[in-house]
Protein backbone atom coordinates (compact mmCIF):
# COMPACT_ATOMS: atom_id res chain seq x y z
CA UNK A 1 0.00 0.00 0.00
CA UNK A 2 1.30 3.41 -0.90
CA UNK A 3 1.46 5.49 2.25
CA UNK A 4 0.21 8.76 0.91
CA UNK A 5 -2.40 7.89 -1.66
CA UNK A 6 -5.72 9.68 -1.59
CA UNK A 7 -7.28 7.17 0.78
CA UNK A 8 -4.56 7.65 3.40
CA UNK A 9 -4.86 11.41 3.07
CA UNK A 10 -8.55 11.10 3.68
CA UNK A 11 -7.97 8.99 6.79
CA UNK A 12 -5.80 11.77 8.21
CA UNK A 13 -7.67 14.84 7.02
CA UNK A 14 -11.26 13.74 7.71
CA UNK A 15 -10.99 13.67 11.50
CA UNK A 16 -9.18 16.99 11.48
CA UNK A 17 -11.88 18.62 9.44
CA UNK A 18 -15.25 17.18 8.38
CA UNK A 19 -15.37 14.37 10.93
CA UNK A 20 -13.61 16.00 13.88
CA UNK A 21 -13.91 13.86 17.02
CA UNK A 22 -14.68 16.83 19.26
CA UNK A 23 -16.59 19.27 17.14
CA UNK A 24 -18.55 16.81 14.98
CA UNK A 25 -18.76 13.61 16.99
CA UNK A 26 -18.68 15.46 20.31
CA UNK A 27 -16.38 12.88 21.95
CA UNK A 28 -13.62 13.57 24.49
CA UNK A 29 -15.44 16.62 25.81
CA UNK A 30 -14.53 15.98 29.45
CA UNK A 31 -10.81 16.49 28.96
CA UNK A 32 -11.42 19.23 26.40
CA UNK A 33 -13.09 21.22 29.16
CA UNK A 34 -10.69 20.26 31.94
CA UNK A 35 -7.23 20.77 30.50
CA UNK A 36 -7.84 23.87 28.41
CA UNK A 37 -7.13 26.45 31.09
CA UNK A 38 -3.60 26.90 29.82
CA UNK A 39 -2.08 26.40 26.39
CA UNK A 40 0.91 24.38 27.64
CA UNK A 41 -1.38 21.90 29.39
CA UNK A 42 -3.41 21.45 26.22
CA UNK A 43 -0.28 20.86 24.14
CA UNK A 44 1.10 18.19 26.49
CA UNK A 45 -2.34 16.59 26.73
CA UNK A 46 -2.55 16.51 22.92
CA UNK A 47 0.82 14.78 22.68
CA UNK A 48 -0.22 12.25 25.31
CA UNK A 49 -3.48 11.52 23.51
CA UNK A 50 -1.76 11.20 20.13
CA UNK A 51 0.73 8.75 21.61
CA UNK A 52 -1.93 6.62 23.29
CA UNK A 53 -4.26 6.75 20.30
CA UNK A 54 -1.63 5.76 17.73
CA UNK A 55 -0.11 3.02 19.87
CA UNK A 56 -3.42 1.50 20.91
CA UNK A 57 -4.69 1.62 17.32
CA UNK A 58 -1.57 -0.09 15.99
CA UNK A 59 -1.38 -2.72 18.75
CA UNK A 60 -5.05 -3.61 18.53
CA UNK A 61 -4.94 -3.65 14.75
CA UNK A 62 -1.98 -6.06 14.82
CA UNK A 63 -3.79 -8.52 17.05
CA UNK A 64 -7.28 -7.88 15.66
CA UNK A 65 -7.59 -11.29 14.02
CA UNK A 66 -6.70 -13.12 17.23
CA UNK A 67 -8.86 -11.23 19.73
CA UNK A 68 -11.81 -13.38 20.84
CA UNK A 69 -14.89 -11.36 20.09
CA UNK A 70 -16.45 -11.97 23.50
CA UNK A 71 -13.63 -10.27 25.38
CA UNK A 72 -12.63 -7.62 22.87
CA UNK A 73 -13.79 -4.68 25.02
CA UNK A 74 -11.76 -5.97 27.96
CA UNK A 75 -8.68 -6.43 25.78
CA UNK A 76 -9.07 -2.96 24.30
CA UNK A 77 -9.42 -1.42 27.73
CA UNK A 78 -6.37 -3.22 29.12
CA UNK A 79 -4.19 -2.14 26.21
CA UNK A 80 -5.39 1.47 26.48
CA UNK A 81 -5.10 1.55 30.27
CA UNK A 82 -1.54 0.17 30.15
CA UNK A 83 -0.48 2.76 27.59
CA UNK A 84 -2.01 5.57 29.61
CA UNK A 85 -0.21 4.35 32.74
CA UNK A 86 3.06 4.39 30.81
CA UNK A 87 2.42 7.99 29.72
CA UNK A 88 1.54 8.95 33.28
CA UNK A 89 4.74 7.42 34.64
CA UNK A 90 6.85 9.07 31.92
CA UNK A 91 5.37 12.48 32.71
CA UNK A 92 6.14 11.98 36.41
CA UNK A 93 9.75 11.22 35.51
CA UNK A 94 10.44 13.82 32.84
CA UNK A 95 7.81 16.57 33.20
CA UNK A 96 7.01 16.52 36.89
CA UNK A 97 5.43 19.97 37.17
CA UNK A 98 3.24 19.30 34.18
CA UNK A 99 2.12 15.96 35.56
CA UNK A 100 1.12 17.69 38.79
CA UNK A 101 -0.93 20.24 36.91
CA UNK A 102 -2.65 17.70 34.69
CA UNK A 103 -3.21 15.53 37.79
CA UNK A 104 -6.02 13.03 37.25
CA UNK A 105 -6.70 14.06 33.69
CA UNK A 106 -3.81 12.04 32.30
CA UNK A 107 -5.27 8.94 33.93
CA UNK A 108 -8.65 9.88 32.56
CA UNK A 109 -7.36 9.50 28.99
CA UNK A 110 -8.41 5.88 29.54
CA UNK A 111 -12.03 6.96 29.56
CA UNK A 112 -11.64 9.34 26.62
CA UNK A 113 -14.29 8.06 24.21
CA UNK A 114 -12.16 8.98 21.20
CA UNK A 115 -9.62 6.28 21.98
CA UNK A 116 -12.07 3.47 22.71
CA UNK A 117 -14.21 4.65 19.81
CA UNK A 118 -11.39 4.56 17.27
CA UNK A 119 -10.25 1.16 18.52
CA UNK A 120 -13.71 -0.33 18.08
CA UNK A 121 -14.71 1.50 14.91
CA UNK A 122 -11.43 1.50 13.02
CA UNK A 123 -8.48 -0.40 14.44
CA UNK A 124 -10.31 -3.72 14.72
CA UNK A 125 -11.33 -3.53 11.06
CA UNK A 126 -8.19 -2.20 9.36
CA UNK A 127 -4.47 -2.92 9.01
CA UNK A 128 -1.83 -1.37 11.29
CA UNK A 129 -0.60 1.32 8.91
CA UNK A 130 -4.09 2.63 8.27
CA UNK A 131 -4.87 2.39 11.97
CA UNK A 132 -1.74 4.44 12.71
CA UNK A 133 -2.82 7.15 10.26
CA UNK A 134 -6.29 7.12 11.79
CA UNK A 135 -4.68 7.66 15.21
CA UNK A 136 -2.63 10.59 13.88
CA UNK A 137 -5.68 12.14 12.24
CA UNK A 138 -7.96 11.84 15.24
CA UNK A 139 -5.21 12.88 17.64
CA UNK A 140 -4.55 16.06 15.69
CA UNK A 141 -8.28 16.64 15.27
CA UNK A 142 -8.64 16.48 19.05
CA UNK A 143 -5.53 18.57 19.62
CA UNK A 144 -6.51 21.25 17.14
CA UNK A 145 -9.73 21.97 18.98
CA UNK A 146 -8.36 21.92 22.54
CA UNK A 147 -5.37 24.03 21.54
CA UNK A 148 -7.66 26.64 20.01
CA UNK A 149 -9.94 26.58 23.06
CA UNK A 150 -7.04 26.80 25.52
CA UNK A 151 -5.40 29.62 23.53
CA UNK A 152 -8.48 31.80 23.90
CA UNK A 153 -9.17 30.76 27.49
CA UNK A 154 -5.64 31.54 28.62
CA UNK A 155 -5.26 34.73 26.60
CA UNK A 156 -8.52 36.33 27.68
CA UNK A 157 -8.90 34.57 31.03
CA UNK A 158 -5.41 34.85 32.50
CA UNK A 159 -3.76 37.30 30.08
CA UNK A 160 -0.83 35.06 29.18
CA UNK A 161 0.28 32.59 26.54
CA UNK A 162 2.31 29.74 28.00
CA UNK A 163 4.30 27.15 26.09
CA UNK A 164 5.43 23.89 27.67
CA UNK A 165 9.01 23.58 28.91
CA UNK A 166 10.72 21.28 31.38
CA UNK A 167 9.27 23.04 34.39
CA UNK A 168 6.26 25.16 35.15
CA UNK A 169 5.84 26.50 31.61
CA UNK A 170 7.48 29.24 29.57
CA UNK A 171 5.44 32.42 29.32
CA UNK A 172 5.68 33.45 25.68
CA UNK A 173 3.63 36.60 25.95
CA UNK A 174 1.81 38.44 28.67
CA UNK A 175 -0.66 41.28 28.37
CA UNK A 176 1.38 44.41 29.23
CA UNK A 177 0.70 46.21 32.50
CA UNK A 178 -0.13 49.38 30.57
CA UNK A 179 -3.25 47.70 29.18
CA UNK A 180 -4.49 46.93 32.66
CA UNK A 181 -3.69 50.47 33.68
CA UNK A 182 -5.78 51.67 30.76
CA UNK A 183 -8.78 49.72 32.07
CA UNK A 184 -8.44 46.32 30.40
CA UNK A 185 -9.53 43.39 32.54
CA UNK A 186 -9.17 39.64 32.28
CA UNK A 187 -12.40 37.72 31.81
CA UNK A 188 -12.46 35.59 34.96
CA UNK A 189 -15.35 33.51 33.64
CA UNK A 190 -13.12 31.94 31.00
CA UNK A 191 -10.88 30.36 33.62
CA UNK A 192 -13.88 28.57 35.10
CA UNK A 193 -15.61 25.58 33.53
CA UNK A 194 -18.59 27.54 32.12
CA UNK A 195 -16.08 29.60 30.15
CA UNK A 196 -14.77 26.40 28.60
CA UNK A 197 -18.29 25.44 27.52
CA UNK A 198 -18.85 28.82 25.91
CA UNK A 199 -15.55 28.86 24.00
CA UNK A 200 -15.94 25.23 22.99
CA UNK A 201 -19.46 25.93 21.74
CA UNK A 202 -18.22 28.83 19.62
CA UNK A 203 -15.34 26.76 18.24
CA UNK A 204 -17.71 23.91 17.35
CA UNK A 205 -20.00 26.36 15.57
CA UNK A 206 -17.20 27.95 13.57
CA UNK A 207 -15.63 24.60 12.76
CA UNK A 208 -18.91 23.07 11.55
CA UNK A 209 -19.63 26.17 9.50
CA UNK A 210 -16.18 25.96 7.86
CA UNK A 211 -16.45 22.23 7.23
CA UNK A 212 -19.89 22.78 5.74
CA UNK A 213 -21.58 20.19 7.93
CA UNK A 214 -25.35 20.14 8.15
CA UNK A 215 -27.01 18.48 11.10
CA UNK A 216 -29.64 15.91 10.05
CA UNK A 217 -33.06 17.12 11.05
CA UNK B 1 -16.57 -18.25 17.98
CA UNK B 2 -13.37 -19.10 19.83
CA UNK B 3 -13.30 -21.83 22.46
CA UNK B 4 -13.28 -20.97 26.14
CA UNK B 5 -9.75 -22.25 26.51
CA UNK B 6 -8.53 -20.05 23.68
CA UNK B 7 -10.23 -17.02 25.18
CA UNK B 8 -8.80 -17.63 28.63
CA UNK B 9 -5.35 -18.30 27.21
CA UNK B 10 -5.46 -15.15 25.12
CA UNK B 11 -6.48 -12.97 28.05
CA UNK B 12 -3.76 -14.56 30.16
CA UNK B 13 -1.03 -13.86 27.61
CA UNK B 14 -2.17 -10.27 27.05
CA UNK B 15 -2.16 -9.69 30.80
CA UNK B 16 1.37 -11.04 31.14
CA UNK B 17 2.68 -8.91 28.28
CA UNK B 18 1.01 -5.69 29.41
CA UNK B 19 1.98 -6.31 33.01
CA UNK B 20 5.64 -6.78 32.21
CA UNK B 21 5.61 -3.74 29.94
CA UNK B 22 4.29 -1.62 32.80
CA UNK B 23 6.70 -2.93 35.40
CA UNK B 24 9.61 -2.56 33.01
CA UNK B 25 8.72 1.09 32.36
CA UNK B 26 8.20 1.84 36.02
CA UNK B 27 11.41 0.14 36.99
CA UNK B 28 13.57 1.94 34.46
CA UNK B 29 12.41 5.45 35.45
CA UNK B 30 11.85 4.96 39.17
CA UNK B 31 15.04 6.79 40.17
CA UNK B 32 14.10 9.87 38.17
CA UNK B 33 10.64 9.93 39.69
CA UNK B 34 12.02 9.64 43.20
CA UNK B 35 14.43 12.49 42.54
CA UNK B 36 11.53 14.64 41.35
CA UNK B 37 9.50 13.74 44.41
CA UNK B 38 12.37 14.61 46.74
CA UNK B 39 12.96 17.92 44.99
CA UNK B 40 9.25 18.65 45.15
CA UNK B 41 9.18 18.17 48.92
CA UNK B 42 12.25 20.38 49.32
CA UNK B 43 10.66 22.96 47.05
CA UNK B 44 7.54 22.94 49.21
CA UNK B 45 9.60 23.52 52.34
CA UNK B 46 11.56 26.35 50.70
CA UNK B 47 8.40 27.95 49.31
CA UNK B 48 6.71 27.87 52.70
CA UNK B 49 9.81 29.59 54.11
CA UNK B 50 9.32 32.35 51.59
CA UNK B 51 12.37 31.76 49.41
CA UNK B 52 12.66 33.62 46.12
CA UNK B 53 11.23 31.65 43.17
CA UNK B 54 14.49 32.22 41.26
CA UNK B 55 16.23 29.90 43.71
CA UNK B 56 13.75 27.12 42.94
CA UNK B 57 13.97 26.86 39.17
CA UNK B 58 15.56 23.43 38.76
CA UNK B 59 16.06 20.30 40.84
CA UNK B 60 19.78 21.07 41.20
CA UNK B 61 19.15 24.63 42.30
CA UNK B 62 16.56 23.49 44.83
CA UNK B 63 18.94 20.98 46.35
CA UNK B 64 21.71 23.55 46.55
CA UNK B 65 19.47 26.18 48.17
CA UNK B 66 18.17 23.59 50.60
CA UNK B 67 21.67 22.53 51.59
CA UNK B 68 23.00 26.02 52.14
CA UNK B 69 20.10 27.60 54.04
CA UNK B 70 18.15 24.85 55.78
CA UNK B 71 19.04 23.28 59.09
CA UNK B 72 17.05 20.04 59.20
CA UNK B 73 16.65 18.46 62.62
CA UNK B 74 14.36 16.17 64.57
CA UNK B 75 12.80 16.86 67.91
CA UNK B 76 10.61 14.82 70.20
CA UNK B 77 7.38 15.86 71.80
CA UNK B 78 9.26 17.30 74.79
CA UNK B 79 11.15 19.67 72.50
CA UNK B 80 14.49 17.86 72.76
CA UNK B 81 16.65 17.38 69.67
CA UNK B 82 16.96 13.69 68.75
CA UNK B 83 18.88 11.68 66.17
CA UNK B 84 16.92 10.62 63.11
CA UNK B 85 17.01 9.79 59.41
CA UNK B 86 14.93 12.78 58.45
CA UNK B 87 14.11 11.69 54.91
CA UNK B 88 12.67 8.36 55.97
CA UNK B 89 10.17 9.67 58.49
CA UNK B 90 6.56 8.89 57.68
CA UNK B 91 4.98 12.25 58.42
CA UNK B 92 1.44 10.95 58.60
CA UNK B 93 1.94 8.08 61.03
CA UNK B 94 4.94 9.16 63.01
CA UNK B 95 4.24 10.92 66.32
CA UNK B 96 7.45 10.47 68.31
CA UNK B 97 10.20 11.87 66.12
CA UNK B 98 9.23 15.19 64.61
CA UNK B 99 11.15 16.78 61.73
CA UNK B 100 11.76 20.50 61.83
CA UNK B 101 13.36 22.67 59.13
CA UNK B 102 14.96 25.90 60.22
CA UNK B 103 15.89 28.63 57.78
CA UNK B 104 19.11 30.27 58.86
CA UNK B 105 20.71 33.30 57.23
CA UNK B 106 24.09 34.03 58.85
CA UNK B 107 23.22 31.81 61.82
CA UNK B 108 20.12 33.79 62.59
CA UNK B 109 16.77 31.97 62.55
CA UNK B 110 14.56 33.40 59.82
CA UNK B 111 11.79 30.85 59.84
CA UNK B 112 10.71 27.42 61.01
CA UNK B 113 8.95 24.94 58.70
CA UNK B 114 6.95 22.06 60.15
CA UNK B 115 5.39 19.19 58.25
CA UNK B 116 1.62 18.86 58.50
CA UNK B 117 -0.48 16.03 57.16
CA UNK B 118 -3.94 14.63 57.61
CA UNK B 119 -7.11 13.42 56.00
CA UNK B 120 -9.10 15.63 53.67
CA UNK B 121 -12.13 14.18 51.90
CA UNK B 122 -10.61 11.51 49.66
CA UNK B 123 -6.99 11.47 50.62
CA UNK B 124 -4.24 12.46 52.96
CA UNK B 125 -3.04 16.00 52.36
CA UNK B 126 0.66 16.70 52.90
CA UNK B 127 2.19 20.10 53.38
CA UNK B 128 4.44 22.41 55.36
CA UNK B 129 3.57 25.37 57.51
CA UNK B 130 6.30 27.89 58.20
CA UNK B 131 6.34 30.25 61.15
CA UNK B 132 8.31 33.42 61.77
CA UNK B 133 10.99 33.28 64.52
CA UNK B 134 8.40 34.71 66.96
CA UNK B 135 6.77 31.22 66.55
CA UNK B 136 3.44 32.98 66.40
CA UNK B 137 2.81 34.48 62.98
CA UNK B 138 2.66 32.43 59.79
CA UNK B 139 5.45 32.87 57.26
CA UNK B 140 3.86 30.62 54.67
CA UNK B 141 2.00 27.40 54.06
CA UNK B 142 2.26 25.02 51.11
CA UNK B 143 0.63 21.73 50.23
CA UNK B 144 2.38 19.39 47.84
CA UNK B 145 0.54 16.09 47.77
CA UNK B 146 -3.13 15.30 47.93
CA UNK B 147 -5.86 13.48 46.03
CA UNK B 148 -8.66 15.98 46.51
CA UNK B 149 -11.04 16.88 43.69
CA UNK B 150 -9.42 19.34 41.29
CA UNK B 151 -11.27 22.65 41.42
CA UNK B 152 -12.84 21.90 44.82
CA UNK B 153 -10.71 20.42 47.63
CA UNK B 154 -7.73 20.51 45.25
CA UNK B 155 -7.73 24.28 45.61
CA UNK B 156 -5.84 23.93 48.93
CA UNK B 157 -2.59 23.93 46.99
CA UNK B 158 -3.48 27.10 45.06
CA UNK B 159 -1.91 30.44 45.80
CA UNK B 160 -5.19 32.21 46.56
CA UNK B 161 -5.84 29.77 49.40
CA UNK B 162 -2.35 29.64 50.87
CA UNK B 163 -2.09 33.44 50.62
CA UNK B 164 -5.02 33.66 53.05
CA UNK B 165 -2.63 32.57 55.79
CA UNK B 166 -0.31 35.52 55.37
CA UNK B 167 -2.80 38.26 54.52
CA UNK B 168 -4.86 39.31 57.47
CA UNK B 169 -6.39 42.74 56.87
CA UNK B 170 -5.77 44.97 59.87
CA UNK B 171 -7.54 48.28 60.20
CA UNK B 172 -5.77 51.00 62.12
CA UNK B 173 -7.42 53.96 63.82
CA UNK B 174 -7.47 56.03 60.65
CA UNK B 175 -9.29 53.25 58.79
CA UNK B 176 -6.52 52.33 56.37
CA UNK B 177 -5.87 48.62 55.93
CA UNK B 178 -2.52 46.90 56.23
CA UNK B 179 -1.89 43.18 55.83
CA UNK B 180 -0.30 41.07 58.55
CA UNK B 181 0.17 37.29 58.79
CA UNK B 182 -2.35 35.11 60.61
CA UNK B 183 -1.34 33.94 64.09
CA UNK B 184 -1.30 30.45 65.58
CA UNK B 185 -1.03 31.64 69.20
CA UNK B 186 -3.69 33.56 71.06
CA UNK B 187 -2.93 36.61 73.16
CA UNK B 188 -1.93 34.50 76.18
CA UNK B 189 0.59 32.58 74.06
CA UNK B 190 -1.35 29.33 73.81
CA UNK B 191 -1.31 27.52 70.46
CA UNK B 192 -4.80 27.70 68.96
CA UNK B 193 -3.75 27.01 65.36
CA UNK B 194 -5.72 28.38 62.42
CA UNK B 195 -9.26 27.47 61.49
CA UNK B 196 -10.51 27.22 57.93
CA UNK B 197 -13.95 28.80 58.14
CA UNK B 198 -16.87 27.81 55.96
CA UNK B 199 -18.25 30.71 53.95
CA UNK B 200 -15.49 33.14 54.78
CA UNK B 201 -13.98 34.95 57.71
CA UNK B 202 -16.11 37.52 59.52
CA UNK B 203 -13.84 40.57 59.67
CA UNK B 204 -16.15 42.73 61.77
CA UNK B 205 -14.82 44.08 65.06
CA UNK B 206 -16.96 41.69 67.09
CA UNK B 207 -15.07 38.62 65.82
CA UNK B 208 -11.99 38.51 68.01
CA UNK B 209 -10.89 35.22 66.47
CA UNK B 210 -10.47 36.44 62.89
CA UNK B 211 -6.66 36.54 63.20
CA UNK B 212 -6.83 32.76 63.72
CA UNK B 213 -9.20 32.14 60.81
CA UNK B 214 -8.93 31.86 57.02
CA UNK B 215 -11.52 31.68 54.25
CA UNK B 216 -12.74 28.22 53.29
CA UNK B 217 -13.24 26.78 49.82
CA UNK B 218 -16.71 26.61 48.29
CA UNK B 219 -17.76 23.01 47.80
CA UNK B 220 -14.93 21.63 49.90
CA UNK B 221 -16.11 21.81 53.50
CA UNK B 222 -14.81 18.35 54.41
CA UNK B 223 -11.36 19.13 53.00
CA UNK B 224 -11.31 22.43 54.89
CA UNK B 225 -12.37 20.78 58.16
CA UNK B 226 -9.60 18.24 57.64
CA UNK B 227 -7.04 21.01 57.22
CA UNK B 228 -8.30 22.70 60.40
CA UNK B 229 -8.04 19.44 62.36
CA UNK B 230 -4.58 18.37 61.28
CA UNK B 231 -3.09 21.85 61.57
CA UNK B 232 -4.07 22.00 65.23
CA UNK B 233 -3.06 18.42 65.95
CA UNK B 234 0.34 18.76 64.29
CA UNK B 235 1.15 22.19 65.72
CA UNK B 236 0.39 20.98 69.25
CA UNK B 237 3.01 18.26 68.86
CA UNK B 238 5.60 20.99 68.38
CA UNK B 239 4.32 23.09 71.27
CA UNK B 240 7.31 22.58 73.55
CA UNK B 241 9.78 23.01 70.70
CA UNK B 242 8.13 26.23 69.60
CA UNK B 243 8.03 27.54 73.18
CA UNK B 244 11.75 26.87 73.42
CA UNK B 245 12.52 28.75 70.22
CA UNK B 246 10.38 31.66 71.36
CA UNK B 247 11.98 31.86 74.79
CA UNK B 248 15.60 31.03 74.00
CA UNK B 249 15.87 31.65 70.26
CA UNK B 250 17.28 28.18 69.64
CA UNK B 251 16.50 24.50 70.22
Amino acid sequence: MELFNSESKKIISDPINVNNPISLQVLGICSALAVTIRLDQAIIMTLAVIFVLCSSNVILSLIRNYIPNRVRIVIMLSVIASLVSVVDELLKAYLYDMSKQLSVFVGLIITNCIIMGRAEAFALKNGPSKAFLDGIGNGFGYGLIIIIVSFFRELFGAGTITLPDGGAGYVLWRIPESWYAAGYENVGLLVLSPGAFIILGLVIWVQREMAGVEEDA
Amino acid sequence: MHSNNYTLGFVFIVTIILGSMLSFTKDSIKDLQEENLKADVQKTILRSLNFDENLLLSNELIEQTFKSYIDAKCVNIEGEVVECAIEEIDIEKNVDVLPIYIRKDNNEIKGIALPVAGKGLWSTIFGYIALNPDTESVLGIQFYKHGETPGLGGEVEKKWFTDNFINHPLKDASGSISYVPKKIRNTSGKIVSIKVVKGGVDYSDTNMESIHQVDGISGATVTADGVTDFLLEDLLRYEKTLDKIRDYGTI
